[in-house]
């Protein structure tokens, strides 16, 4: 046996850090030259950061005349299921689960013999965004994401891990672990190891790093290595002593190993191939002293004795880096500012307003939206301008959610291509699949090749964006042409058939409101401009419903759509 | 170890590059150049034939040393005749660079240090780079049809097909995807101008108000631009083949024939898409090799059966291409019969400007990286080690391009550079 080097020599100066954290730079003031928005762009790019849909015309409206209510509206927001879809997305950004990989994709067998592709995925990845959702969205505190008794499971978890579960296959619902697996939130998921995988001789230690680089905002794989060629790597034990005595191995090996060393209780890795039947085992607690013969290090958590896996999670919700790389997560996530770009004092003033809320993820992600630094439109300075990020692209999984809540239409469809062998990729909204649709083509994330947003338009985004919102805008003309006023989803000022120009610049003053969260008038230069769009959509087709369709063709596909 | 051991132990060293016919001289390539970049995604084991070593302290599969042009040893053996038939073919070509550190065994973050040159994921590749400042006037300057890929500021300029060839869902009406029985809404190109009215009005707006200057600015103009690459791929879909093909090396490489030769690309990133990360049954190498070189031996014919942008040249007169992987396997093999991280590793670099039949820069035989001097390639006392930053450089100069106004002053490991 042989270590494998893949983590032995990680660079000795990035494991100096300790448990205690530096202390924060002084406050920095906003940019005095910052322009902010307006109380009416300032809901919307809230509505679209926390929930991917464009606030109502009510709501707009309402805080247009009294931005007071701003807050009560936030806290609607925050408790809408859309708010957990965010949240998910947002941690999937980290931990990057959501993968649709062949060699991760299990076999349909046994109870699961008819599942799709996307349908075995959705269970076995999403089952630790699933918890955190449950975590966030019933007020627990946000520190049960990593010490949970419980975990989240649909049909196709359960029937994969061996976990209750009753009702429809689809179902997500609240599971304990039949095997006596001691609790830990996301770090008890098989989801989370199977995702994770450790291979060959790497002991955990791409896992462990994972943990640490997601929860703790600690990387140790972005720094340099030495390499020790007095390391016998032909001889195991000769490797083994090396981490530990060797001091250009030490230095990050001395924290990150024993990290490592908790993990040993889960399988390095399952492949699909490996799998004959359901349900299969991850968790194998026979295997908990297994660091004494491989990497010859005790389980500790930077330095401290947790009393095993049962308090790991713990140690991390102690440590001081946790809660500063939540607000991280969450205040990069939400103004799509890179994490070391944003102002330490702002970090700091969130990080404290998530601990003083007892670890509320809501109170966070609504001081986050709350701040003047959230709500800055854009900057005269020309040198401050280049970093002021006063434009939010919307996510391909925002985009779809925003166009479903504002023409009903949900881009999915059905595909018999096999991901893997005897396994047709099934059903899924195009823009929140990376096998056949185009989330990366839209900017997104695969998490496993791609793992970072693109916040600009490039070719593809824009076919993207042209594409779905000429779908969007063939359906719910189609709608509204069939459809009673009561029912119809968009054209309640003006029919699709309407000729009287009054009531088509009405209709199209709504359609500013509710897609761009412009509150202006029927003969407002904006409106003008659309009115003009409608008109030349009328020559040019000579029929209303054309014109209109191309007319939202244009306005889902603008940059006021597309942004916020 | 010098080179001179390494012959003597293979004991055979052929010299089947110097009996082999050599194509014709390249007329004097183009300044700017394009870029085709093959990304073997996982970690090649250097030893099976780019920098051969001794048994001893590497553990190395059969073979020989095989000599082509100058000094290109090369480890085949003759359960590999497509690494040797592509040297014997295309040695001329080709130039060798071994002993580039990584210095980091991790995946992603060497595939992005060997690709960038740099240690931050926001920077461009050298793919975009090239897109960018020599081809940015095309409708899709950084086509990316492997899996990973850094655009960074350029994103504007780059596109991904898709895990399914997907794109062309979007370019070609009679291959989207319907829904609920219906397709999308086609515009027609009257449509489509009355479209790009409303949306240039619209960001004219928003330069006058939001958009003025900076970050904002850069995303209204990105907005426009990405409209009208947008139409100029939809014009030139032929190019892009049928939705649902899976993209193997070999239709990657149809695709990136297509895409140069239609105008259509700058710069484009193929994957091998290949299972290199040999930790159990590294003898999976030669194999994955085989595959690896065939892809080459067929990209280097497109491109030299394809005319070139000057009279009487070929596409391979006018691109550079360059096969790396984000590191190399370790010298010995473990308990698992399998290799793990290296960070140590070795590329090719072919075609436009390559002083090629050659090897460049060196690594020991226990597989460190050796000091070398970076205009010649030679080993050198005095000289350094060449980082992943001064191969990215050295291959951005091939393409006609200062690399210090994208990756920051660096030195230039040039050596390979006619």
């Amino acid at each position: 046996m042989r270590i494998a080097l893949a983590l032995l020599f990680v660079a000795f100066g990035a494991c100096t850090e300790s448990a205690t954290t530096p202390p924060d730079p002084p406050p920095e003031p906003v940019s005095p030259t910052a322009v902010f928005l307006s109380p009416a762009q300032h809901l919307t790019r809230a509505s679209m950061a926390l929930r991917g849909v464009r606030p109502s015309v009510e709501d707009l409206r309402a805080v247009d005349a009294d931005p007071t209510v701003m807050e009560s509206i936030i806290d609607r927001y925050l408790a809408s299921a859309d708010f957990g879809q965010t949240i998910k997305e947002l941690h999937n950004e980290t931990l990057l689960v959501r993968v649709e990989q062949p060699q991760m994709t299990y076999p349909p067998l046994g109870p699961l013999a008819t599942v799709t592709a996307r349908e075995m995925n959705d269970g076995l990845f999403e089952e630790p965004l699933e918890l955190i959702r449950d975590v966030v969205m019933t007020d627990q505190p946000y520190t049960n994401i990593v010490t949970a008794n419980y975990t989240m499971a649909n049909g196709v978890t359960a029937a994969v891990w061996g976990l209750p579960h009753t009702g429809g296959m689809d179902s997500w619902q609240r599971a304990t672990f039949p095997d006596g697996r001691p609790a830990g939130g996301i770090l008890a998921t098989s989801a989370f190891h199977h995702r994770w995988r450790s291979t060959g001789f790497n002991f955990n230690r791409g896992r462990a790093n994972e943990i640490s680089r997601a929860l703790l905002c600690h990387d140790f794989l972005a720094s340099d290595i030495q390499i020790d060629t007095s390391v016998d790597l032909s001889d195991p034990d000769v490797v083994a002593n090396a981490v530990i005595a060797n001091k250009s191995c030490a230095g990050c090996h001395q924290t990150l190993d024993p990290l490592a060393s908790y993990l040993f209780v889960y399988r390095g890795a399952l492949g699909p191939v490996a799998v004959d039947a359901y349900p299969v085992t991850y968790y194998t607690p026979g295997q908990v002293n297994r660091w004494k013969t491989a990497n010859k290090r005790p389980p500790m958590f930077f330095g401290e004795d947790t009393g095993g896996m049962g308090g790991l999670g713990g140690a991390i919700a102690s440590d001081p880096r946790f809660a500063k790389c939540t607000a991280q997560r969450f205040a990069s996530y939400f103004t799509e500012v890179p994490q070391n770009q944003l102002s330490g004092a702002w970090v700091a003033r969130m990080q404290k307003a998530l601990v003083d809320s007892s670890w509320s993820a809501k109170a966070l992600a609504k001081a986050i939206v709350l701040s003047d630094e959230f709500r800055i439109s854009h900057d005269t300075d020309a040198a401050r301008a280049e970093s002021t990020v006063g434009a939010l692209k919307a996510r391909p999984e925002q985009l779809h959610r925003m166009l479903r809540d504002l023409t009903g239409f949900n881009w999915s469809t059905t595909s018999a291509l096999r991901l893997r062998a005897n396994m047709p990729y099934g059903t899924a909204n195009l823009l929140e699949s990376d096998f056949i649709g185009f989330r990366v083509l839209a900017g997104g994330i695969d998490s496993y090749f791609v793992t970072d947003p693109v916040h600009t338009m490039n070719a593809t985004s824009s076919l993207v964006a042209k594409t779905a919102a000429a779908s969007a805008a063939d359906f719910v003309v189609e709608h509204d042409l069939a459809a009673p006023l009561a029912d119809r989803t968009l054209f309640v000022e003006a029919a699709v058939t309407a000729t009287d120009p009054a009531r088509i610049r009405a209709q199209l003053a709504l359609l500013h409101a509710r897609i761009y969260g412009e509150l202006v008038g029927p003969d407002s230069p904006e409106v003008d401009e659309t009115f003009a769009l409608y008109t030349e959509a009328f020559t040019e087709t000579t029929n209303r419903a054309r014109a209109w369709k191309l007319t939202l063709v244009g306005m889902l596909s603008d940059f006021r759509a597309l942004f916020y | 170890m010098n080179r001179r051991d390494l012959l003597k132990y293979a004991g055979a060293a052929g010299a089947v590059g110097l009996l082999a016919p050599k194509l014709s001289a390249a007329p004097a390539p183009a300044q700017k150049r394009r870029l085709i970049m093959v990304l073997a995604q996982g970690g090649w084991d250097t030893s099976y034939a780019l920098d051969p070593k001794t048994p001893g302290m590497v553990d190395v599969p059969a073979g020989t040393i095989t000599r082509f042009g100058q000094n290109l040893d090369i480890f085949t053996d003759a359960s590999r005749p497509n690494v040797t038939s592509f040297f014997t073919k295309y040695y001329d070509r080709a130039a060798v660079v071994r002993g580039i550190s990584v210095a980091s065994v991790a995946h992603q973050e060497c595939v992005k240090r060997m690709a960038t040159g740099t240690r931050n994921e926001t920077n461009p590749d050298m793919g975009a780079i090239v897109a960018h400042d020599n081809g940015n006037d095309l409708p899709l300057p950084y086509l990316i049809l492997g899996d990973t890929a850094f655009a960074g500021p350029y994103a504007v300029s780059a596109g991904r097909v898709g895990a399914t060839n997907q794109i062309i869902a979007l370019l070609d009406p009679a291959q989207a995807y319907p829904t609920n029985g219906r397709l999308p809404l086609a515009t027609s190109n009257a449509e489509d101008a009355i479209l790009a009215r409303y949306a240039d009005a619209s960001a004219n707006r928003m330069r006058a108000t939001r958009g003025a200057n900076g970050y904002n600015r850069k995303r209204v103009d990105d907005f426009v631009e990405a409209i009208e690459r947008g139409k100029k791929l939809e014009g030139v879909r032929d190019g892009f083949g049928t939705r649902g093909r899976t993209l193997l090396l070999a239709s990657q490489v149809d695709l990136a024939l297509d895409a140069l030769s239609r105008g259509i690309s700058q710069s484009i990133m193929l994957n091998t898409r290949l299972g290199w990360d040999t930790h159990d049954n590294n003898t999976d190498q030669a194999g994955l090799h085989e595959t690896t070189f065939a892809g080459l031996t067929k990209l280097l014919d497109g491109l030299a059966a394809r005319p070139g942008l000057t009279a009487g040249s070929t596409m391979l007169d006018d691109t550079v291409v360059v096969c790396f992987s984000e590191f190399s396997r370790t010298p010995k093999l473990n308990a698992n019969l399998g290799k793990d991280h290296w960070p140590v590793t070795s590329a090719v670099v072919m075609g436009a400007g390559v002083k090629g039949g050659r090897s460049y820069g060196a690594s020991t035989a226990g597989v460190e990286p050796d000091t070398v001097d970076f205009h010649t390639g030679a080993r050198s006392g005095s000289g350094r080690v060449c980082m992943s930053s001064h191969f990215v450089a050295g291959v951005l100069k091939l393409c006609g391009i200062d690399p210090a106004g994208h990756i920051g002053p660096t030195e230039v490991f040039d050596a390979f550079v006619a």
